[in-house]
């Protein structure tokens, strides 16, 4: 960890330096520096926009959320949510992903928690009705896979967030697929008592499997 | 006292087992109790969580307590105890044995289909034994506080005819399964 502070921080100079004109913004605001990285990564790959662009397919998708209740591993899903991606298999790194997931979807089998999950301490869906994960980049791992490097927003705030990707060719296009975990209270999802993670968990599993075809 | 029964006492294990689950089961009325009246929230999840666990517990003890007595010599009842005492005795004990397995099996079927998983004190997980599916969670939940009402029932039966061996009969039956209590 600690040997890749000194890079870091000096980018993060850098930075400070280059938008030194909206010095106390980019500061309040961690986001203002996203300019920045979307030209860098227009500049390495500059054909990202010609890159073959897929879209989510009307079935055969599925997000899944895994969290502890009690104890018990508990599942929940969304039964809406849209996936755009950009992907060629030669360049997998200039791609980009765009995922929105309509919130009021939430489905646990039991509508009472459902309701409960979309109230203002948690959720909020009337306030927030979307999350949103945006990479615009995907970079290859250390162990020759690929990830999305982004940020996910939800109930407003938004977090950096790398997410595992798995790309496979299918009779109709492509399926993405993986999983990963975040923690829910970094998110402000869990407000008043839902803050105590003694009856549900911090740490809620994500699995995704996405149906794509190519867009027209 | 001994460990294991004999055709004269009920052994240590036999005694514990019983008195375990009657207080177990006491807890349990006590926490659906309370929890019933508490609003959604990490504090209801964390009673039904607590309820869940005690309530696999009884049940594993039932199997022992099962096992156990197949395994073991039931203690003879003293000759002047009349064959409808004896009728009402067995018929009672099988009813109250099962109901040690139905009640906590049902509530952890309707725990399946309600889709809130049982885990034992967060320690492992129990599987599902049914897929999710909100009607029969409906259903099982209003089975499983019937069994309840009928388990309370025939206890009560059960108190009562130890008592009346007690104090009417003055025989041993109540004495013999007291915790301390002895019967050479």
């Amino acid at each position: 960890m600690t040997n890749y502070m000194g890079p870091v921080m000096a980018a993060l100079a850098l930075l400070a330096g280059a938008c030194h004109a909206a010095d106390t913004q980019a500061q309040a605001k961690p986001t203002a520096a996203k300019p920045a990285t979307a030209a860098t990564a227009a500049d390495a790959a500059p054909a990202a926009a010609e890159l073959p662009r897929w879209v989510q397919a009307p079935t055969g998708s599925s997000l899944v959320f895994i969290f502890d209740q009690a104890g018990a591993a508990s599942k929940g899903s969304f039964r809406k949510f849209t996936t755009e991606l950009a992907y060629d298999e030669k360049s997998p790194a200039a791609g980009s992903l765009n995922v929105i997931v309509q919130t009021g979807t939430v489905d646990t089998q039991d509508q009472e928690r459902n309701d409960m999950i979309l109230s203002a301490d948690l959720f909020d869906a009337q306030k927030f009705p979307t999350a949103q994960y945006t990479a615009k980049t995907l970079a290859p791992t250390a162990a020759g896979a690929l990830e999305a490097v982004g940020q996910l927003t939800i109930r407003g705030v938004t977090r950096d967030l790398r997410l595992p990707l798995k790309i496979v060719k299918t009779a109709t296009g492509l399926e993405l697929s993986g999983e990963s975990a975040i923690k829910r209270l970094d998110y402000g999802v869990g407000q008043g008592e839902w803050k105590t993670t003694e009856g549900v968990g911090d740490q809620v599993k994500i699995q995704y499997k996405v149906a794509l075809v190519r867009a027209k | 006292m001994t460990f294991s029964n004999t055709t004269r006492s009920w052994g240590a294990l036999t005694k514990a087992l019983h008195w375990v689950i009657v207080i177990l089961i006491i807890a349990q009325f006590l926490i659906a109790s309370r929890a019933h009246s508490l609003p959604r929230g990490p504090a209801l999840i964390e009673a039904w969580g607590w309820h869940k666990s005690i309530g696999m517990t009884i049940f594993m003890l039932a199997v022992i307590r099962l096992v156990w007595r197949w395994m073991n010599p039931v203690p003879d009842l003293s000759a002047e105890i009349k064959p409808w005492e004896r009728k009402l005795a067995k018929i009672s004990h099988v009813l109250l044995y099962a109901l040690l397995f139905a009640v906590p099996l049902t509530g952890w079927m309707m725990s399946s289909a309600k889709n809130f998983p049982v885990s034992w004190f967060s320690l492992f997980q129990w599987p599902d034994l049914v897929a999710p599916d909100p009607a029969l969670s409906k259903s099982l939940e209003t089975t499983h506080e019937t069994l309840v009402k009928v388990l309370f029932a025939i206890a009560l039966l059960h108190i009562a005819g130890a008592l009346k061996h007690h104090f009417i009969d003055k025989n041993d039956v109540l004495k013999r399964m007291l915790p301390f209590g002895g019967v050479r």
